[in-house]
This record gives C-alpha cells, sequence and structure tokens, in this order.
C-alpha cells in the first residue's frame, strides 16, 4: 500500500463525498469529510436530523444503501501496521472487514436480531462466519462480553429475541459488536429510544467495555451531553459537511462555528436559566440545491456577502481544532460580549 | 342469605369434580383445539350426513331406472330385484339411521357399501386414498418448495425482466383453474403433440404388474401420477411464487438483515437462515389451507386423467348414490384438512418461537 499512516491512526478518512441517486437530483449527503480516529479514542459526530451523519458511519462499512454512490475520497484502515483501502475491498475481503475491524451498532436495536434464532445462534453465525469453529469457545467470549454489559448471561443467550426487552437487547448488540475485536465500533444513536435510566445504564456499559477492550468508537447523536460525556473529539456536521472539528472542550467551550454554537445554546444546561435557550432559526438546507458558499449562512447570525459567495475552508486556528467559518473572530467577541 | 342459596342448589360434589377437571383440561392449548377439532369434524359429517340424502335420486332409484330401461321389466319387479341385492331400505328414518351411523362411527365403522353390500367402505377407502394423499402430497410438496426459491429469486432480482416475466407467469398460472391446466395438458401434450399416450396412463399404475418395491412399479407408479402431479403443481406453483416474493421483499427490509450484513455473514447462512426462513414463515399456514383445497378439487383432476385415488372413488360413489360410501369420503376429507390445520396450528411453535404457547419450551 503506497498509503503510510501514523501507528497510533486506525481509521483516515480523505475527502469523501457521497451522493443519492434520485428522481428529483442527486442529494449531496457528504460533501468532501476528512478525519482521523486514533487507536483507543472517541469521536462524536453532532448534527440534527438528514445532516449527513448516518451517511458518513455507513461509508465506513459500506453499508450505503444502493442508490448512493462515493464520487470522491478514500477511506484508509489500518491495523498491525497493514493498510488497507476499504472503498477498494473484493465483496469477499469487505464481508471479512466488516465486524471483524470495523462493527456498527444500528440505530434501534429493536429489530437487530432474527426474532426465529436464539441469541446464541446469532453469536454463533457472527463468529463462525468469520472462521470461528469451536463452539465452547464462541460461548465462552460470549458469557464473558454479556457479563461485561450487566446482563445475566446464561440466561439470555438461551434466550430469543422477543423474550427481551430494548434496553437488554441495546446491551447484547454492543456485546455483540465487540465479539470478535474490532479495532473500530460505530454507534449509531446508541440510545435513542430508551428511557432515561437506560441510557445511563448503556453509558456506563460503553466506558467499560472502552477501557476494557480497548477499541476505538465513531458515534452519531443528536445528543449534545452524550457527546460531552463519551467523546474525546467531536465533528459537526451540517449539511453533509463536516464544519467544526476538535477536542471536546475546544467544541463546547470555545467553539469556532455558529453552528455549533447554536446547538449548544438550543440544550440547556446547569449553569444557565432555562430563557437563554435558543433555537436555530431556518432549518437544515436541500441537500438537492444546496445554498451557495457557507451552506449555513442563510440561518447564520454573522452571514455578509463573503459567506453568500465562497464556501470556507476547514481551517486550523488554535491547535488542532478546525472550523469553517469566515467570522471566528466575530463570534468569539460576541460569545465574551454575552457572558 | 348466602348458606341459603347454596342450600338451593345442591350439587353433587363427584359432579363438580368433573367439571373441574374439563375446565383445566381445557385450559390447556393443546386439549382445547383438540376438542375444536373433533366438534368440527362431527358438524360437518352431520351436514353431509343430511345433504347427501337430499340429493335427488336415491340409489334404489339410479339402478332401477337403469334396468327398467335395458330390461323392460314393470317397475315392481325392477325394484324387488334390486331391495334385494341392496343393503338400503328408503322407507327407514333418517333420524335413526343417523344415530345408527354415529354409533357406529365411534367405533371406527363407517359401515358398508350400499350398492355393493359386504363391501366394507373404510376398505374401499383404505385403498383408494394413499394414492391421492401420493399425488396431492408430491404435488404441493415439489410446488411449495420451487415457489419458495423462486419467489425469493423474484425478490432478490426484483424489477428486473426476470421478476417481470416471472410475476406474469405466476399470475397466468394461478388464473387458469386447475381442471383447464389439467384439460390442456391432455388436449395439448397428450393428443395435439402426442407426448404420451393418454389411454395407457389410466389408473395408477400398470395392474401387468407385482406391486412391491421393484423399480418397474414404482416407475410405473410415478407415471401415472405424474399429470395429476403436474397439475397441481402448475395450479397452485404461482400463488406460492407470488407470496413468498412479497414476503421475502418485506423481511428484505428488516433491521436484522441489515445487520446480518453488516455483521459480514456468509451470504447462504443469510439467504436461508435469515431471509428465507422468515419469509417462508407465513406460507407453512397457508399450505396447510392449500392441502385441503387441492385434496377437493382433486375430485374432477383424478377424473379428468382417470387417476384412481379418494376422487374418483367419490365421483363414483356419487353417480350411483352410495350413501355410506359417499359418507365415507367426505368424513375422511373433512378429518384431511382440519387435522392438517390442527397440525399446523401445533407444530408453528416449532418454526417460530415467538408464537410458542406459554407454558410449553
Amino acid at each position: 500500500m503506497s498509503q503510510i499512516l501514523p501507528p497510533d491512526v486506525v481509521l483516515k478518512v480523505d475527502d469523501l463525498s457521497i451522493v443519492y441517486r434520485t428522481d428529483r437530483g442527486d442529494v449531496k449527503a457528504t460533501v468532501d469529510v476528512s478525519f482521523e480516529l486514533k487507536s483507543g479514542e472517541a469521536m462524536a459526530l453532532i448534527g440534527e436530523s438528514g445532516s449527513g451523519k448516518t451517511t458518513i458511519s455507513l461509508a465506513l462499512i459500506r453499508k450505503l444503501p444502493k442508490n448512493a454512490v462515493v464520487t470522491s475520497g478514500e477511506i484508509f484502515y489500518q491495523r498491525n501496521d497493514s493498510v488497507q483501502d476499504v472503498l477498494k475491498l473484493s465483496n469477499r475481503q469487505l464481508r471479512e472487514f466488516r465486524w471483524n475491524e470495523c462493527a456498527m451498532v444500528f440505530q434501534g436495536a429493536q429489530n437487530a436480531f432474527n426474532p426465529v434464532l436464539k441469541i446464541r445462534k446469532q453469536f454463533e453465525d457472527t463468529a463462525q462466519s468469520h472462521g470461528w469453529t469451536d463452539k465452547a469457545a464462541i460461548r465462552e467470549r460470549a458469557l464473558s462480553l454479556l457479563q461485561l454489559v450487566r446482563l445475566d448471561p446464561e440466561r439470555v443467550y438461551e434466550a430469543y429475541p422477543h423474550e427481551l426487552s430494548g434496553g437488554m437487547k441495546q446491551r447484547i448488540l454492543l456485546a455483540l459488536s465487540v465479539l470478535l475485536s474490532p479495532q473500530v465500533v460505530i454507534l449509531d444513536e446508541p440510545t435513542t429510544a430508551l428511557d432515561i435510566l437506560t441510557q445511563r445504564a448503556i453509558i456506563d456499559v460503553l466506558n467499560d467495555m472502552q477501557r476494557q477492550l480497548n477499541f476505538s468508537i465513531i458515534f452519531i447523536s443528536h445528543d449534545l451531553s452524550l457527546a460531552a460525556e463519551m467523546a474525546d473529539h467531536v465533528a459537526t456536521v451540517y449539511a453533509g459537511q463536516i464544519v467544526e472539528l476538535g477536542g471536546v472542550n475546544d467544541i463546547f467551550y470555545h467553539s469556532l462555528h455558529p453552528y455549533t454554537q447554536g446547538l449548544l445554546t438550543s440544550v440547556p444546561t446547569l449553569e444557565h436559566t432555562q430563557d437563554l435557550l435558543q433555537s436555530i432559526p431556518g432549518s437544515p438546507p436541500n441537500l438537492i440545491a444546496p445554498p451557495d458558499g457557507c451552506k449555513f449562512h442563510p440561518r447564520c447570525a454573522f452571514a455578509d456577502d463573503a459567506c453568500k459567495k465562497d464556501s470556507p475552508p476547514l481551517t486550523v486556528d488554535v491547535g488542532a481544532h478546525l472550523a469553517a467559518c469566515w467570522h471566528k473572530d466575530r463570534l468569539i467577541e460576541s460569545r465574551k460580549a454575552s457572558v | 342469605m348466602e348458606s341459603r342459596s347454596l342450600n338451593a342448589r345442591p350439587v353433587t360434589p363427584g359432579y363438580n369434580k368433573i367439571i373441574d377437571a374439563i375446565r383445566k383440561a381445557l385450559k390447556n392449548y393443546t386439549v382445547r383445539v383438540f376438542v375444536q377439532a373433533i366438534l368440527t369434524i362431527w358438524a360437518v359429517a352431520t351436514l353431509t350426513f343430511l345433504l347427501v340424502r337430499e340429493m335427488p335420486g336415491n340409489p334404489i332409484d339410479v339402478l332401477i331406472e337403469q334396468i327398467l330401461t335395458q330390461e323392460g321389466i314393470s317397475y315392481q319387479e325392477a325394484y324387488d330385484r334390486v331391495a334385494a341385492s341392496f343393503n338400503f331400505d328408503p322407507n327407514a328414518s333418517v333420524l335413526d339411521l343417523y344415530l345408527d351411523w354415529l354409533t357406529d362411527l365411534l367405533r371406527f365403522d363407517l359401515g358398508t357399501s350400499i350398492t355393493s353390500p359386504g363391501t366394507e367402505v373404510i376398505d374401499e377407502i383404505a385403498r383408494f386414498l394413499p394414492w391421492t394423499v401420493f399425488a396431492v402430497g408430491m404435488g404441493l410438496l415439489i410446488s411449495f418448495v420451487l415457489g419458495i426459491i423462486l419467489g425469493m429469486t423474484m425478490a432478490y432480482y426484483r424489477n428486473s425482466f426476470l421478476d417481470h416475466s416471472l410475476s406474469l407467469l405466476s399470475s397466468f398460472m394461478t388464473g387458469v383453474p386447475n381442471y383447464i391446466w389439467g384439460l390442456l395438458i391432455i388436449i395439448v401434450l397428450g393428443i395435439q403433440l402426442n407426448l404420451f399416450n393418454v389411454g395407457e396412463l389410466r389408473g395408477t399404475y400398470d395392474i401387468s404388474l407385482v406391486p412391491g418395491l421393484n423399480a418397474a412399479f414404482v416407475l410405473s407408479v410415478f407415471k401415472h401420477a405424474a399429470l395429476p402431479i403436474a397439475t397441481y403443481v402448475i395450479a397452485t406453483l404461482g400463488g406460492w411464487m407470488l407470496n413468498m416474493k412479497s414476503s421475502t421483499m418485506g423481511v428484505l427490509n428488516e433491521d436484522y438483515v441489515n445487520v446480518a450484513e453488516a455483521r459480514g455473514l456468509k451470504d447462504n447462512r443469510i439467504i436461508t437462515s435469515y431471509v428465507g426462513r422468515n419469509a417462508a414463515l407465513p406460507l407453512f399456514t397457508q399450505l396447510t389451507i392449500a392441502v385441503g383445497f387441492v385434496l377437493g378439487s382433486g375430485v374432477v383432476i383424478e377424473e379428468i386423467f382417470v387417476y384412481w385415488g379418494i376422487g374418483h372413488y367419490l365421483f363414483q360413489a356419487i353417480t350411483v348414490r352410495d350413501y355410506t360410501s359417499m359418507q365415507g369420503v367426505f368424513l375422511i376429507l373433512t378429518m384431511a384438512v382440519v387435522f392438517s390445520n390442527l397440525f399446523a396450528d401445533l407444530t408453528y411453535g416449532l418454526l417460530d418461537p415467538r408464537v410458542r404457547v406459554s407454558g410449553e419450551r
């Protein structure tokens, strides 16, 4: 492989662009997305519904819908100093790559399991498809993982999906996702559709698991508090682009993009009173014909003629904190003024 | 007050115990559906008993008419001769006959034929039924398996040329009734194209052969059953294909199939255990309903191909108004339908754990 990655990088996405071909035109769901994921790191993708977060994550395991086309970009995956371009894997290699290297916990685990097979069978299917043959070894590994997600392993292992609650299924899916020791686990809205207490349990379980098994996490959420708690890095996605990317503290305390700022002021915090909550005016843009220039300008308080004409590049200001905005300085000033 | 009202209706403890035992037994699902099945069979049997007797003509009249036209003797002479050779009294009360028949039935005695006294109906059924079970069973098995495979193929290649042409074909196959298919096969393949000799295929096997497990006999059995089987397959295949296609398309959209692919499962495993098994579930219920339908319509098919199964026997019995034989056949057909439904009811849980009845795992 020509690409050489730093040894601690497991995943590198370069200029990834994806469109959905539809009757009404091409939906530009992902535009020039680039990021790196380091070993053992957790990265959050935040943004409104329909911003393209899920498209990015589906592309990582090449599980995009049939009408999606990757128009440009590369996805590199590194394990033990050997690098693969995920987009160039053959069907066979791709099948082996999935779950073994990169597992995905989909949104809503309610129907993630085959209703007519026991959980045991579904663990065995997964392992056997990836070359495991010893059922006792599979069982041992599965039970220890089920223990890790705080379930009664013996009981759950022999159960049918309909005998389990939603929170239990979500936790089983988490356990299943790390069965083959992947380096990357993608979590798409891991706690949506669960009650507050179960959400809490899932987050604790995730933290435990990551500490013990040391995999990298990409998770998608519009729950900012979850992102703040779990992530090392946060990427804000707007209209298919990453508009801001940085460490979790940078994003939450020193955000440099008005959209991120807008997301943050639309959720209550412990420090501020309720009347300071603001929603972002307007609605997400039409991705078939997105606005010229900065795609956020129709909804942005700082927008001027420059924003309407040219799209701002994703550039570094301090350290590794990137943001795509022409008016970072004005944003910082306005924040200082309001505090 | 209370004690008085209790005393007002003295109930013997033994009677109470029996009621309790019945109540308890009926709580068991298997017992309940079994009792329902028996009641259904009894109701249908009673209805057929009355209906066959309400048909115009009776066994004696039918034969008397034949003799009268052939031999030109007086009506009374003909009546005496026929009545003497028949096991039938046209003046007996229907209620008495019914009660007799019912008590015999409890001993699994279907009585003797009216038109040929001394022939046990149950023996005749035992002689003819296996052939029908063989032909209908083979036909349904082949069309079910083929339908599942083709239906899944259509769903996997939906909107392709293959899908469109198979859809058209299956609609056509279901739309044309099975007796038309039977006639088409005889006329087009047998007579016009002369692919086989229709006359040679009468009966269920070549009577010059000795029944047994030898190649010539088995081959002959299949040869004679081939056309009825082909008819059953053609007439039912389209339905399976269309049902399986829509069922598979539904399952393909399920999350668990998507997740299975993300889990990197082998294609074969996904197609069989994740898509196929779930998509075929609703078809198993339809299969048991089809058993009844095909058995019933088999009467005409067997008559068309002169295949000597239970349908052929029933047809003969109807022609001469042989009440006991008709009742016997109807009873057996009813039992086949009811018990195949019962079987489906009790075994569906093995296929789908979600409908497993609580208490049995």
